[in-house]
């Protein structure tokens, strides 16, 4: 017990005492957290943007004459992918017809009659579900007819796959780059210890005792450091979003507080977590080379 | 603390042959002179006791530990029953003189109140307890030299290992620290001194040893100093 209330003194003292090298390490943690937290945001933006495209994308189903649309609908409903049906009257197909080429709609009723076919619209979960499904609907027999925007649905197929990726790697370049640069700066501050190190080791300091001073330091520094990062990128992100959606309003940006909340205790998290692990690694490094005999 | 050295030989890459062939039984509670000109050994071999040299070949054991087979941790405890007096003092320059010699304390894991009381009483002994407050480059040669007798004897060690502890000392300064020194071992603290300091050995016998050259040229109880470099 008076080990652990030695270290956390000794930690704080560590913070205090070598200040300009604490406020290094804050400034450095927190603008890496900041570029993390930033490339999170980026990478949830666009897979929120991917997403409401794929969410707009549908498969359109006309039904044959006569056919029973209570069965279909319950047939596609059935189908693996399909997220959401809505069954398009003839009347309702003619309004948004009419809604799209106005006047000219006229010219459909000369007929006499609405010529418009009974439809369902159908929402598949992904758009790398449209081809497939489209392909199982071709069995129900009640539908005559499918019409999807096969290359579209293809690209964002393609494009939904490559944001994946991409923000799996940009997430984990920036945490190893974290990690790297958090572990340099501690190893300098553990640097300017290491006589002390020695010392400690010499009239019968344990490793442990050695080690959690700066384990310490590290984790109250870097909590810091991505703490205050959290800060920085709400109040700079909701800024930019304000001015975004103006800009571009057809752009669904995040603005769930809740999401970001998130993001801010998964960063305060991480930072805790990767300042921990590289000043334990920075503190061993010394640890052996001062406990290694000649 | 007993000390016993069989057969050791320390060789530095590439061939410096650092210390060689010692055989050497120091017993609980003595005194011994290491005397021998600059560079001969005497600080590699106390190295040796403090394991920060380990011997290329030969054994050593302390207080019954054998030094070559000591893992971490208990290094870490066998360490914390020995002082040392470091030739180039070793102080902390970030601590406090009180500090200096808390911290010995504290790594043992004493409660703070132990340690206060323990380590006044050192600074009282040495004679610094007026300057606690200060920090290492802000005392003198001498105080710094009582600061790390200090440190090295808070913890009442059974070994005081110390090296050149009244060099660049005036004589005056030099017989007070010996007096301190001949009063730990009094205790039953086994001491072991490299010194150069004629007057001194010639003052206070005491068994010497000699080394020349990494050997061992001269064992001699109530010895004097005269160096005799193998011959």
């Amino acid at each position: 017990m008076a080990a652990v209330r030695y270290a956390c003194r000794d930690g704080w003292r560590l913070i205090v005492r070598h200040w300009g090298m604490s406020l290094l390490t804050i400034f450095t943690a927190m603008s890496v957290f900041f570029i993390i937290g930033a490339s999170t945001l980026f990478v949830l933006n666009v897979r929120n943007i991917v997403s409401s495209l794929e969410n707009q994308m549908t498969i359109q189903a006309y039904l044959k004459p006569k056919a029973d649309v209570k069965a279909a609908e319950k047939a596609i409903k059935a189908l693996p992918y399909v997220k959401e049906t809505k069954l398009i009257t003839r009347d309702m197909a003619l309004e948004r017809l009419r809604s799209r080429i106005g006047e000219q709609a006229k010219a459909v009723m000369l007929l006499g009659e609405n010529p418009l076919p009974e439809s369902i619209e159908i929402k598949v979960r992904k758009a790398s579900d449209v081809a497939e499904t489209a392909r199982l609907l071709v069995a129900v027999p009640e539908i005559e007819d499918i019409v999807y925007a096969g290359r579209v649905a293809e690209k964002l197929t393609r494009v939904s796959g490559f944001v994946e990726k991409f923000s799996i790697v940009m997430l984990l370049v920036a945490i190893a780059a974290s990690g790297v640069v958090l572990f340099n700066t501690i190893r300098i501050s553990v640097y300017s210890r290491e006589e002390e190190i020695g010392v400690m080791m010499m009239v019968g300091a344990t490793s442990t005792y050695v080690t959690l001073p700066f384990v310490i330091q590290g984790f109250i520094l870097g909590l810091t450091g991505a703490f205050l990062a959290s800060l920085l990128l709400g109040g700079t992100y909701y800024a930019a979003v304000t001015r975004l959606k103006d800009m571009l309003p057809f752009i669904p940006f995040i603005e769930s507080t809740k999401l970001t909340g998130k993001l801010a205790f998964m960063l305060v998290c991480c930072g805790a977590t990767v300042s921990l692990i590289s000043s334990l690694m920075a503190v061993e490094k010394f640890i052996r080379k001062a406990s290694k005999p000649l | 603390m007993e000390i016993k050295f069989s057969g050791v030989t320390k060789i530095f890459q590439p061939d410096i042959i650092a210390l060689e062939d010692i055989y050497m039984q120091v017993e609980k509670g003595e005194f011994v002179y290491l005397v021998g000109e600059t560079g001969s050994g005497k600080t590699t071999l106390m190295r040796c006791i403090t394991r920060e040299v380990i011997p290329t070949r030969g054994q050593i054991s302390v207080g019954g530990n054998l030094l070559r087979k000591i893992n971490r941790f208990d290094l870490a405890l066998f360490r914390r029953d020995i002082g040392v007096v470091f030739q180039s003092f070793l102080l902390l320059p970030n601590l406090t003189a009180f500090e200096n010699v808390a911290f010995v304390l504290e790594v043992m894991g004493l409660p703070p109140r132990e340690i206060t009381e323990r380590v006044s009483e050192v600074l009282k002994l040495v004679g610094i307890w007026r300057r606690r407050n200060l920090y290492p480059p802000q005392l003198s040669g001498g105080e710094q030299q009582r600061l790390a007798i200090a440190r090295a004897i808070v913890n009442s060690p059974s070994l005081l290992i110390a090296d050149e502890p009244t060099g660049n000392l005036d004589t005056h300064t030099a017989d007070e620290i010996m007096q301190l020194i001949l009063g730990i071992n009094a205790a039953g603290t086994t001491v072991m001194m490299a010194t150069h300091n004629q007057y001194l050995v010639d003052t206070y016998r005491h068994r010497v040893i000699e080394i020349h050259r990494g050997r061992i040229v001269r064992d001699e109880d109530q010895g004097r100093y005269e160096l005799h470099g193998g011959c």
